[in-house]
């Protein structure tokens, strides 16, 4: 193949990969609106109504606008009890930009209620006494914590145990969006 | 989609199950492409090894670094829980350079190095595709194709399968011209520009990838530009003769 030809040839894969990436470009231009509610990152969060130790009542819908840091539990997880002050601390280094919720997986009250006193837990934590939510987020491993941002739209699911940076660096993303 | 694997009372998450197995079958690969193409073995694999692992430390410490005042005060929190808290860009850049330093240090010629690499740098990224589709975020576009999968009530492209198809595509390009051991480095460019032709081609068919701020797939420019040097060095290097003296 004489040397025209190659360069010929390079041409056309050159401009067959940008007219490819237009063609791309304009699929995303109109990306798919978030209607459906999934448990999965892109996806809306799913919504629900709980109780909190505090005896509110709280929806996932109440925090719309805000970015949103959702901590299943339960308190004879022992990943979940170490990662606990992560969320503690975090909730008062970014708080009013960012709403965290523990939500205890499957246990009586009165067991999360004597544990959150003892960790000194001041972010809500709501009862999720029959574990439907936890169905509902397909939470197949505790602890998971689910990073949802200011649109309601779930941008990641993170199963088992976060460390501090890792959490602080999602919850930026959330603020940064 | 399946996060996690349950054994027992053990739940353990797929996504690091099968990057643990990706290491193992990339070291393997990186082993027979060597025997394969002619290469020295151990020194290949030693590059291969050698990569991986700096690559490993550097993603975390790239990320300690960035993250240190969460670090600073629960030191230990550096080396454990290692299930995430990565910097990729870390990674690419202190294993790309002890690779390439062990690789200087073991004298290896530079094409047939390179042809006994490039199936385990595809293997690995076949395995990070795998693990996407078991346990990641990434997923297709809607389709009404036969062959869509279906994602909490949509149909939707297996995009990570499209990508481990690209990979085996890519291998085959590559066994193709390895097999006759001529010309030290062809195998590696006709199998890197195949492997970024198609993930240029698939990126599209993904519902949530990365963007640039003008709506433009990001992996698909960068593999544009890896299939073009590639193919440029493909049109254009030298005879056989001077390449490998050269080396």
């Amino acid at each position: 193949m004489n040397r025209f030809a190659r360069v010929i040839i390079l041409l056309a894969a050159f401009l067959l990969g940008v007219a490819w990436i237009l063609e791309s470009r304009e699929r995303v231009a109109g990306a798919e609106p978030v209607l459906e509610s999934a448990p999965i990152a892109g996806y809306a969060a799913p919504d629900f109504t709980l109780q909190s130790t505090n005896g509110e009542t709280v929806s996932l819908s109440d925090f719309r606008g805000t970015p949103l840091v959702l901590n299943f539990w339960a308190t004879w997880c022992p990943p979940c009890r170490a990662e606990i002050p992560f969320f503690q601390s975090a909730s008062q280094k970014y708080n009013g930009q960012v709403a965290i919720l523990g939500v205890n997986d499957g246990e009586r009250p009165d067991t999360v209620l004597d544990f959150v006193g003892d960790y000194g837990m001041t972010y809500p934590v709501l009862l999720d006494t029959g574990s439907a939510v936890s169905v509902r987020y397909r939470v197949t491993a505790l602890p998971t914590t689910v990073f949802i941002n200011a649109d309601g739209v779930i941008a990641e699911l993170f199963p088992g145990i976060i460390n501090e940076a890792v959490l602080e660096d999602r919850i930026e993303s959330l603020i940064r969006e | 989609m399946l996060p996690t694997i349950s054994i027992g009372p053990l739940v353990l998450p797929t996504t690091g199950l099968v990057y643990i197995l990706g290491a193992w079958l990339v070291l393997t690969v990186v082993e027979r492409a060597a025997k394969f193409t002619g290469a020295s073995v151990q020194p290949t694999y030693g590059v291969a090894f050698v990569g991986m692992l700096a690559g490993f430390i550097g993603a975390r410490l790239l990320f300690v670094a960035t993250h240190w005042s969460a670090y600073v005060d629960n030191p230990l929190s550096i080396i454990w829980p290692l299930s995430s808290g990565f910097s990729p860009a870390g990674g690419l850049l202190v294993g790309g350079v002890a690779a390439l330093y062990y690789a200087r240090w073991q004298r290896l010629p530079l094409g047939r190095t390179l042809d006994a690499l490039l199936p385990g740098v595809i293997v690995g990224f076949m395995v990070v595709s795998l693990a996407d589709f078991l346990g990641g975020p990434g997923y297709g576009q809607e389709t009404t194709l036969l062959w869509g999968i279906d994602l909490f009530g949509i149909r939707r492209h297996p995009v990570q399968i499209y990508e481990l198809l690209a990979g085996l595509v890519a291998l085959a390009a590559w066994y193709f011209l390895a097999r006759n051991r001529i010309r030290p480095g062809r195998a590696f460019l006709l199998g890197t520009a195949v492997y970024a032709a198609g993930r240029l081609l698939l990126d599209a068919f993904r519902a949530n990838a990365p963007l640039t701020t003008g709506g433009f797939h990001i992996i698909q420019i960068i593999s544009l530009v890896i299939m073009l040097i590639c193919l440029v060095f493909l049109a254009f290097d030298t005879p056989p003769e001077t390449a490998e003296t050269a080396e």
